[in-house]
């Protein structure tokens, strides 16, 4: 009787488990704009976020990507130093600017 | 000449705010030529990818002729990278602490037993749906319009587990967290704060979502569903809910997805609004599924536009279509209101009979009177929120 009982438990836990391994997210490449200091991207953004990030803010001022950097460090902890800051700055601005130092019009 | 008049004249309230700054920056339409991709993720058919980790998926224009969004349709938005898959039911939990009589570990499958269950129709929409017509681009992800949709979502009102857990006359809010995770061990997870009389009877944790379980992109096991407001609140893989007696400082709450706090909740580049708001109920807007941009129809045949019109629970009273670039407009038929939170379906039949490119325009009325401005006429803000244009869609007559 008690088999039967945790016969019929075993059954019901594993028709509520809907997932039974890990489910796998499928990695894509976003390409940024290759260039020496790509290695700058490469050691404090993907961490936590792929490139498409970086892609789909659309193009912007120097200063809005220096806020970015900063933000990244400050809220999200991205391990940047401030040799870094300067550099992802400048690459950001270089490939994603749009032509602006200053953020509005 | 003779339409930017027209736009002038009718929205002459909404320029006044910005004097003669107003064509300094302007609002187009959002973008509309972005494909889905090959590349398919759990469960999901092919969708628009803005990012793989953390995922962000938008539906394309095709999905939005239903009023009901399918699950492998439906728009992925996360904030953290790092997404457990629940695997042992037996072990989930949503944890009611704080100051409550008790504290509680509820399973999904408490939740079903020991609740009455409910069921709500209702829109979920990201805030920054549609934030690319912002010009200057506003910081954030750039949707096109698809990231929105709607379900059918069963599950259990907040207010019962609220209840049962008994709450002390001290408890005043609740913060809510779920399951997915930062990379960096110091970073606040993506937590929502809700003020206890403030919480409705449409609120539910939901365990279904169009009859199945959650998809585990959009939150599996369970998630909240605030009907009227923006899923930036519906908090996916819900684990916690800390009862507090005050209000509790959160990055997503009291820096980021917030407004401008003034009658057009707007402002300008170069003077952004001292006061802000959280970013909570939606407006009034509508979608055309089809046709899609750039198809050919055949002159002399039928056509049926399709789409869909919701706000943030009024419920829609009208949507007009317009062929004349919105000099005049006629009333679309409506579909079954499923629920005052849900898409309201709407169609129109036209035959169009000269060559050449055809614009179909739709706008919708709420039951409050409100209505879609112009794409160019939505104000400004700097995070790119509340985005309600007319939509537009130009085929090829031939």
């Amino acid at each position: 009787m008690k088999k039967i009982i945790i016969l019929m438990l075993l059954c019901f836990v594993s028709l509520e488990a809907v997932y039974t391994e890990k489910v796998k997210v499928p990695s894509i490449t976003f390409a940024i704009e290759d260039d020496p200091n790509i290695r700058v991207m490469q050691r404090n953004c993907q961490w936590c976020h792929s490139y498409g990030y970086i892609l789909n803010q659309g193009r912007q001022s120097k200063e809005f990507w220096h806020k970015i950097v900063l933000k990244m460090r400050d809220v999200y902890h991205a391990p940047i130093n401030a040799r870094d800051e300067k550099i992802a700055t400048e690459y950001l601005y270089k490939y994603y600017g749009n032509g602006r130092e200053k953020e509005g019009y | 000449m003779q339409r930017r008049e027209f736009f002038k004249i009718s929205f002459a309230a909404s320029a006044a705010l910005f004097g003669s700054k107003s064509s300094a920056f302007a609002t187009s339409k959002p973008i509309d030529t972005q494909k889905v991709s090959p590349v398919l993720f759990p469960e999901k058919k092919p969708l628009i990818v803005h990012s793989d980790r953390p995922p962000l998926l938008e539906a394309p224009r095709t999905t939005f002729t239903r009023a009901i969004t399918p699950n492998d349709e439906f728009f992925v938005r996360w904030h953290m990278p790092i997404i457990p898959t629940p695997i042992n039911m037996d072990t989930y939990y949503i944890h009611i602490h704080g100051e409550v009589e008790k504290r509680l570990y509820l399973r999904v499958a408490d939740l079903k037993k020991d609740f009455k269950p409910v069921e709500v129709t209702a829109v979920m929409q990201c805030g920054g749906n549609s934030r690319s017509a912002f010009h200057p681009s506003t910081s954030g992800i750039q949707w096109g319009s698809g990231a929105m949709a709607c379900a059918t979502f069963k599950g259990v009102r907040l207010k019962d587990v609220l209840a049962k857990a008994g709450l002390k006359n001290s408890a005043e809010w609740i913060s809510l967290n779920g399951d997915d995770k930062a990379v960096m061990a110091k970073i606040e997870s993506f937590k929502r704060e809700l003020k206890i009389d403030e919480i409705s009877d449409d609120t539910i944790i939901a365990y279904e979502m169009n009859g199945r379980e959650i998809p585990f992109l959009n939150g599996y096991p369970v998630r909240l569903v605030i009907p009227g407001l923006y899923a930036d609140s519906w908090v996916k893989q819900l684990s916690d809910i800390y009862v507090t007696k005050e209000y509790q400082p959160y990055f997503f709450m009291d820096v980021a997805y917030r407004i401008p706090d003034n009658e057009c909740e707007c402002e300008e580049p170069n003077n952004l609004a001292k006061k802000t708001k959280p970013l909570e109920e939606m407006n009034v807007k509508s979608y055309i599924g089809y046709p899609d941009n750039q198809m050919q129809i055949q002159s002399g045949t039928n056509l049926r536009v399709k789409g869909v019109a919701f706000d943030e629970g009024y419920g829609i009273k009208n949507v007009f279509i317009s062929l004349d670039m919105g000099k005049t407009w006629q009333q679309a038929t409506l579909g079954k209101e499923l629920s005052k939170y849900a898409f309201r379906e709407f169609s129109y039949n036209l035959k169009p009979m000269k060559k050449g490119t055809l614009t179909i325009m739709a706008k919708a009325v709420n039951n409050k009177g409100e209505e879609q401005p112009f794409a160019h006429d939505i104000p400004w803000n700097h995070g790119g929120y509340k985005y309600n244009g007319i939509d537009s869609v130009t085929v090829e007559v031939v």
